[in-house]
């Protein structure tokens, strides 16, 4: 666990006179890493254009996960975009969310017998909310979202304080689906085409 | 004899200038909804942003650049704001001029830069790339839109610009200082980094360009700068080509009137390719601004 | 022997000592030691030359040498002496060689002889004496580059020699103070025709333009500069290149009136000056475009030099007051930061012995100190104030837009937005980003070339928070208040600059921004390799930074203009000389002994004819 022991050891900042400020701007400002897996994907722009305008609470598409929130896990989920999804999930900075988003990450939705899709989400990353169906509408993504904003306000929400009180559980997890050392590895899969 | 006076009415305008280029930051989001027909966020939603930036629990260094790369920008950023008139308070304007805060408005932008470039993303030094190439691009017809203005004005001084055009007219009023205004309202889309001239960050393209390693901390005060540029900008602008102003009010408007312009141009043209904007640069703008500086001869 | 005759000649007998003492510590101890006597005794002589100027004359073979020191030439031989100082301290770590020391030291002599001399006989022979060592110097590395540097320099020198005869010839005297008088008399009478005035302009615009760098005179700069030992370097474009200003100043000194009433005005400039301008304009532009485009350390910083040198020269074409202390403060602001950043570049070079952008990369971690340095450097040659560079590039924009010339003031600005992105590449490309692995156990540059930057980075600082202190010297050296204020604030006309105001208010918000920072989280240290690539893991073993055609879109923008090169015109000048002269040779030269004889006839009727015989 070496690489990322800078990451355990890590002690979280409190702040005592402006949690409360602090908690309420978290709600009303999550910003989703563009990041799509799967077919869901395309119920973000319809939420994000006029007809639904999630902006009105001020969620807004961001390209780079490091000022990120929110994660929406939109589809199923095959063990290479898994490994994507674990280095951004790491990247994006305490507190941070994640909303699957469709059956898929639930349990394989349509998939379920598939050799290459990832079953449950949940055992490789701490899901917060989740959304059924397939595909939501984006009436549900959007109630799954006031849900993200209501678990925040109570605290409930604390998927990232999960992952790091149960590193060694998901990171035994992910070793057990990739093979120990799978972040080296993939890296350096690139190299012969470059 | 220390100016106390001066001090708090740096502080006080210091304040009012990040509030108030939060919520320009704000209208401009709000508008770009409007016209999009979407409600949009509420107009204090960047300062929501920026709270919660600086409420991250966690915080990430690429070293001692990438954390100084904004803590310098902001730094510059307030530096420059506090060298030109607003309004009724003078503040520091009479201890620097027109080209020196014209270099401090850039400054901010090599902190980013360098705090961009630090991080060793290829997309930073891409966006730095980008960033820098635009600044060489606009340079020129942005030189020329300044150099016609003080020919025509003979001054340097922004004080003295504000009190000269208050007497003889604002500056647009004058055929070759309107030529200027158009050229140097060309370069501002740049220099706020709106479309077409939104090369740097080019959210979709680069992922942010040289924000995509930053969060946190380091966001939030390169989100407060932002604020503070914004605000400085259209100022600096208001006060070239409009008149400046009397009051807060009054350049306040004015500084709304220069961000709407602004916005409905970003809102509507798509982005240029690098080259094809310093192409465009050195071909209209600089022609427009050519002629606007032998006609101020 | 007089103390000035100590100072100037110190170098030169430091470098034979250190030459023929070829011992280790030695040699370097002496060349230092040469090299620091000229700072000292000018400072020692600083509070008699503001009041009077020291004059010596130096009987050599029959030939009078004159001497002098004056407010001007105190000014520049002090920017020599300073840089010449960081050189010696550079060469120090760098240079292992005793020819170096010999010939760095001799053209270190040569430069303070040509600011120092009264007359056009020590002026000419320390000027050759000063390329002569220069030129030595590249011959050591690269001949190719060397003889372009000397091709170039014998043009200008003779151009130099034909100038100095046709004014002996017309004025009949050789030191300055006798031409001066008698080139303002024939202003009046004008005995000296317009087209002969003509002909010494240029001749002299060629001998300082090819010193200077100037465009199309430039092509030797990027080869010998870089050519080079680094720490020489840093005294060769810091110092050498400012011989070749001193000499415009000294024309503008010498044949001002003359000039004014021959070439007369045009739209109410000086025709010469706005020729000088003009050329300094396109010298800025062009060089700039150049170094942002180059992919190799030391060519960036040669073409920057040389498009700095370029501001210089345009701010004494504008021809004003303000124009020339403008120009004369670049002077020492470019001195002081290009110097520091050869000597930053030595360093580089020395520690990892690459040169290439894509070679390197990563090592402000490695050289926290020499990257301190090559940062200050950077703040003052992109003109952020509060910096020297700031300073004089402010009084360049302010004359400039002043005396109404706005094409020159808009090549400043696209000059000061190409230096921004010049030396931002540098930055990147060497500093930051991921270390090629080879260089992974790269060590801080060694003491001796520290000190010399240290030299350099202190006045950028200083003069850079107190301008003043420069431009009242200025003041006093052109007898009127040309650009007031007091040692932190300069007032000019139609502007104004408070640098102390500018740092404290800088200080302050750095201060500010530095509390949001402290509130924050307390951050946690990761690699490098730990960026978002789209989610992709990042490895060391494959380099991720652009180093290589960092500027390529620019590249393609001016491709049109890129075509052309005055490089490949020299070269291609060059090569129609040498056929011309190979079909020269081979026509006459045919070995055939019946042409010969035919030869001969001819030469001996064409002498007939003439009646020689």
């Amino acid at each position: 666990m070496g690489e990322n022991e800078g990451f355990i050891n890590y002690e979280l900042q409190e702040f005592k006179l402006f949690e409360p400020l602090f908690k309420w701007a978290r709600k009303k400002s999550l910003w989703i890493v563009a990041f799509c897996t799967g077919c869901g994907g395309i119920e973000i722009p319809p939420l994000a254009t006029a007809r639904y305008d999630f902006e009105r609470f001020g969620i807004m598409p961001n390209p780079a996960p490091r000022m990120a929130d929110l994660f929406l896990i939109t589809g199923y989920v095959t063990p290479k975009t898994l490994k994507r999804i674990i280095v951004t999930y790491e990247m994006m900075q305490d507190p941070k969310y994640v909303l699957a988003h469709g059956s898929c990450p639930i349990n394989g939705g349509v998939y379920w017998d598939s050799y290459n899709v990832v079953k449950q989400l949940d055992k490789y990353i701490p899901v917060d909310v989740a959304i059924a169906g397939c595909m939501p509408r984006p009436e549900a993504v959007m109630d799954g979202i006031m849900e993200i904003m209501r678990k925040i306000e109570s605290g409930e929400a604390n998927g990232w304080k999960r992952y790091r009180e149960n590193y060694e559980y998901y990171r035994k997890n992910q070793d057990k689906l990739f093979g120990e050392g799978w972040r080296e590895k993939e890296a350096k899969r690139w190299l012969a085409w470059i | 004899m220390f100016a106390w006076k001066l001090v708090l009415e740096a502080i006080g305008m210091l304040i009012y200038a990040t509030f108030i280029g939060f919520i320009f930051m704000g209208i401009e989001r709000k508008a770009m909804a409007r016209i999009q027909r979407r409600i949009g966020p509420p107009i204090y939603q960047p300062i929501i942003d920026t709270l919660k930036l600086l409420g991250k629990k966690e915080s990430v260094s690429h070293g001692f650049i990438y954390d100084f790369g904004p803590v310098f920008a902001l730094g510059a950023s307030i530096t420059a704001l506090l060298f030109i008139p607003m309004g009724n308070f003078q503040l520091f304007s009479n201890n620097a001029d027109l080209i020196v805060v014209a270099y401090l408005l850039e400054v901010p932008m090599l902190g980013i830069m360098l705090g961009a470039m630090s991080s060793g993303n290829p997309y930073s030094g891409l966006g730095v790339q980008r960033g820098l190439l635009t600044m060489v691009a606009m340079q020129l017809p942005y030189g020329l839109a300044i150099i016609a203005l003080v020919q025509h004005w003979g001054t340097f001084k922004l004080s003295q610009l504000v009190a000269l055009q208050q007497l003889q007219g604002w500056s647009i009023t004058v055929p070759a200082l309107a030529l200027a205004f158009i050229v140097f309202d060309i370069v501002f889309q740049a220099l706020l980094g709106l479309e077409p001239f939104d090369i740097i960050t080019a959210p979709a393209e680069i992922s942010m360009g040289p924000m995509v390693e930053y969060g946190g901390k380091q966001a939030a005060i390169l989100f407060t700068q932002h604020a503070i540029q914004l605000f400085a900008e259209t100022a600096f602008f208001a006060v070239l080509f409009l008149g400046g102003a009397s009051n807060l009010l009054d350049l306040f408007l004015k500084q709304l009137l220069v961000l709407f312009i602004a916005i409905f141009v970003a809102s509507i043209y798509p982005r240029f390719t690098i080259d094809q904007a310093a192409k465009f640069f050195w071909k209209w703008p600089t022609i427009i601004g050519i002629v606007a500086v032998l006609l101020t001869m | 022997m007089n103390l000035l005759m100590v100072m100037l000649f110190a170098p030169l007998i430091a470098g034979f000592l250190a030459w023929l003492l070829d011992f280790k510590v030695i040699r370097e101890v002496i060349g230092i030691i040469g090299a620091s006597i000229p700072i000292g005794v000018l400072a020692y002589y600083y509070s008699t030359v503001t009041s009077e100027s020291i004059t010596y004359s130096l009987t050599v073979g029959g030939f009078t040498l004159g001497f002098h020191l004056t407010m001007l030439t105190w000014y520049f031989a002090v920017i020599a002496s300073i840089v010449g100082i960081a050189m010696a301290f550079g060469m120090a770590s760098t240079s292992k060689s005793s020819y170096d020391w010999l010939f760095a030291l001799i053209s270190f002599t040569g430069v303070l002889g040509v600011f120092l001399s009264s007359d056009f006989v020590g002026f000419f022979l320390f000027w050759e004496l000063m390329t002569f060592g220069s030129f030595m110097m590249v011959l050591k590395r690269n001949r190719h580059e060397s003889l372009k540097y000397f091709v170039l320099s014998i043009i200008g020198a003779y151009s130099m020699l034909v100038a100095i005869g046709i004014i002996y010839a017309k004025t009949g005297a050789l030191d300055f103070n006798t031409v001066q008088k008698a080139l303002r008399l024939d202003a009046m009478v004008g005995s000296i025709s317009r087209g002969e005035t003509a002909l010494i302009y240029t001749l002299f615009l060629i001998t300082f333009g090819v010193k200077a760098g100037a465009v199309p005179l430039h092509v030797w700069a990027p080869g010998a500069y870089s050519e080079n030992d680094q720490s020489y370097t840093a005294f060769f474009s810091g110092a050498l290149s400012k011989a070749g200003v001193y000499g415009f100043v000294l024309l503008y000194i010498l044949m001002g009136a003359k000039l004014y009433t021959a070439l007369g005005v045009f739209n109410n400039h000086l025709v010469f000056a706005y020729i000088l301008a003009w050329i300094g304009a396109i010298t800025v532009v062009v060089a700039s475009f150049l170094a942002v485009l180059q992919e190799d350390i030391r060519k960036l910083f040669a073409y920057s030099s040389v498009g700095q040198v370029g501001y210089i020269l345009l701010g004494l074409g504008i021809g004003t007051g303000l124009g020339f202390a403008g120009a004369l403060f670049h002077v020492l602001s470019h001195a002081i930061f290009k110097s520091l950043f050869w000597l930053v570049t030595a360093a580089i070079i020395l520690r990892t012995g690459k040169t290439r952008f894509e070679d390197l990369g990563g090592l402000a971690e490695k050289m926290p100190i020499t990257f301190t340095m090559g940062l200050i450097a950077v703040l003052s040659l992109a003109g952020i104030p509060p910096m020297a560079g700031f300073a004089s590039k402010w009084l360049l924009y302010e004359a400039a837009i002043s005396a109404h010339m706005p094409l020159v003031a808009g090549a400043i600005f696209l000059g000061s937005g190409l230096a921004f992105a010049y030396v931002v590449r540098f930055l990147y490309a060497v500093w930051f980003g991921q270390r090629p692995s080879d260089l992974d156990d790269v060590k801080e540059a060694p003491l001796p070339l520290l000190i010399g930057m240290v030299i350099l980075a202190i006045p950028n600082l200083v003069f850079g928070i107190a301008p003043g202190l420069v431009t009242g010297y200025f003041n006093r050296l052109f007898g009127d208040t040309i650009v007031g204020g007091n040692y932190f604030r300069l007032v000019t006309p139609t502007g104004t600059y408070n640098a102390l105001l500018v740092t404290v208010i800088l200080i302050f918000g750095l201060s500010i921004a530095g509390l949001i920072y402290i509130y924050g989280a307390k951050t946690r240290k990761i690699p490098v390799i730990n960026t978002y690539q789209s989610g992709n893991p990042v490895t060391e073993e494959y380099n991720l930074s652009m180093r290589k055609n960092f500027y390529r879109p620019l590249a393609e923008a001016l491709g049109f203009w890129l075509k052309y090169s005055w490089d490949r015109f020299y070269e291609r000048l060059a090569n129609l000389t040498e056929d011309f002269a190979d079909w020269l040779r081979e026509g006459f030269y045919n070995g055939n002994a019946q042409s010969y004889s035919w030869y001969l006839t001819i030469v001996l009727l064409i002498l007939a004819l003439w009646g020689v015989l």
